[in-house]
């Protein structure tokens, strides 16, 4: 049967051992022989980290938790270096800045963002069987860029609602385009897609179009793109139905600019010669393609 | 003179407010793994080794078993020395939670801590001594919002191999084969 004896730390310093006792100066791992030194003999010995003494109740106080997770800093008292003082008042002071500053962004992605009056980064990715889709050549249409996963629950749920978005402004120039960021193989996708229902093209994801829209951190992510080609919206993360329609209308509203007025809008005609596109159109989705 | 506890209470609150901040703006899921004792496993026996885990406040992992197909399971994938055998690897039940994003569907997932035991099995042939072991937990994480790609998280621990009981010194100069 199992056994767990106590930790010897001479191979440890990069995993101590649960039970382990911790300098509360410098938050360093003691050795046995340092604790109990320090529990028998209070006030001499040292840690060897920081050099600090090792008195018996702050050896105590720096033990980890139950679960054997490093002691919390709060718990630890001792005399403090001023200058340490105005160092750690530094550091607190630019967190502060950078997680506020960081989280007013986070909160208002879904009003703005510094892609935002860009042009959208051009790309050409390919659908699930083969074909090449420019993003440049929806030029006149207002564009619903997802970028989503199989394996993200929120996606699932916000699918439905393109597919619905699809079929209500699809007449009138919306263009929903998702752009699979898996890397579980076209397979997957494809059986998903198909599950879902998904009336729209589905494009292979590459990391260097994620990092061209801001390394996608996490999904979903939709960018909205309007007939200009200029980025009208982003919205990170799932949002209701209805503020997902309210930028679809925003962004149909948008003009299409001089040079894009008179590009191919009623499909997704892309990645063929102008003469092809005259007479073909491509499938907007080639899920059934894909599965077969 | 000004007593340093104010000072150093202030400090501790910014020192809270912006670890929050950053953990909000940052948005990055964190899994951790806590320190294991040395392991004693005796040979020729099966030694069970738990394996504690934390998932960062604010974010869940799917379970080992996540109730739809297109999720990721959270694995271990262990890498263990030759002659040191994995046995069973026992994953926690998951939590069954419903979401924001998915309000008419419970999700199985692990948050908070959750510990996964594995069974070490050093085989009789394992010359005693301590052995690292190596893996991997596999997980993808998620909030109330959105989702992380998956990650991979380095696991180790070390284990002392130590004789079995009843077991005795073989005489290396001691034919294997039986002589009547």
């Amino acid at each position: 049967m199992s056994s767990v004896e106590n930790p010897k730390l001479e191979k440890m310093e990069d995993t101590p051992a649960q039970g382990t006792q911790w300098c509360p100066q410098c938050g360093a791992a003691l050795d046995d022989g340092e604790a109990a030194r320090a529990n028998a003999e209070p006030g001499t010995p040292t840690c060897e980290g920081c050099g600090a003494p090792l008195a018996p109740a702050l050896v105590k106080a720096g033990s980890g938790d139950a679960a054997g997770f490093p002691p919390q800093g709060a718990a630890l008292r001792k005399k403090r270096n001023p200058l340490a003082l105005v160092v750690v008042a530094v550091v607190v002071a630019g967190m502060l800045y950078v997680g506020f500053h960081f989280a007013r962004r986070a909160g208002s992605d879904q009003a703005e963002t510094p892609m935002k009056n860009k042009v959208a980064p051009d790309f050409t990715l390919e659908t699930l069987d083969g074909k090449k889709v420019r993003l440049s050549d929806l030029r006149g249409k207002a564009v619903l860029l997802n970028f989503w996963a199989t394996w993200c629950g929120p996606c699932k749920i916000e699918t439905p609602w393109l597919v619905e978005l699809q079929n209500q402004y699809g007449s009138q120039g919306l263009q929903v385009v998702g752009v699979a960021m898996d890397d579980s193989g076209k397979e997957e996708i494809a059986k998903f897609a198909k599950e879902m229902g998904m009336n729209y093209p589905v494009l292979l994801g590459k990391e260097a179009v994620g990092d061209a829209y801001g390394g996608i951190p996490y999904l979903p992510e939709s960018f909205f793109i309007g007939r200009d080609g200029k980025i009208v919206k982003k919205i990170m993360g799932i949002d209701s139905r209805s503020v997902i329609e309210d930028a679809v209308k925003e962004t149909l509203n948008t003009q299409a600019s001089a040079s894009s007025a008179g590009s191919p809008s009623t499909s997704l005609r892309v990645g063929l010669p102008a003469v092809a596109r005259a007479s073909r159109t491509l499938p907007m989705t080639s899920v059934s393609q894909a599965q077969n | 003179m000004t007593s340093p506890r104010p000072i150093l209470g202030t400090i501790s609150l910014l020192l809270l407010v912006g670890a929050a901040a950053w953990a909000q703006s940052g948005k990055a899921p964190s899994v951790s793994f806590a320190p294991v004792a040395l392991v004693t496993a005796p040979r020729a026996a099966q030694t069970m080794v738990a394996l504690n885990f934390r998932v960062a406040s604010g974010f869940h992992i799917n379970s080992n078993t996540p109730k739809d197909e297109f999720l990721i399971p959270t694995a271990l994938k262990m890498d263990l020395p030759t002659d040191i055998v994995l046995g069973k690897i026992e994953y926690p039940a998951g939590k069954d939670l419903a979401f924001p994003f998915m309000p008419d569907q419970k999700l199985n997932v692990y948050s908070g801590d959750f510990t996964i035991n594995v069974a070490v099995h050093p085989l009789s042939s394992v010359i005693p001594g301590k052995y690292v072991m190596h893996g991997v937990l596999r997980y993808q994480a998620c909030d109330n919002a959105q989702c992380f790609p998956p990650k991979t998280l380095p696991v180790s621990f070390d284990v002392k191999v130590v004789k079995g009981a009843g077991q005795h010194h073989a005489n290396p100069a001691q034919s294997p084969h039986v002589h009547s």
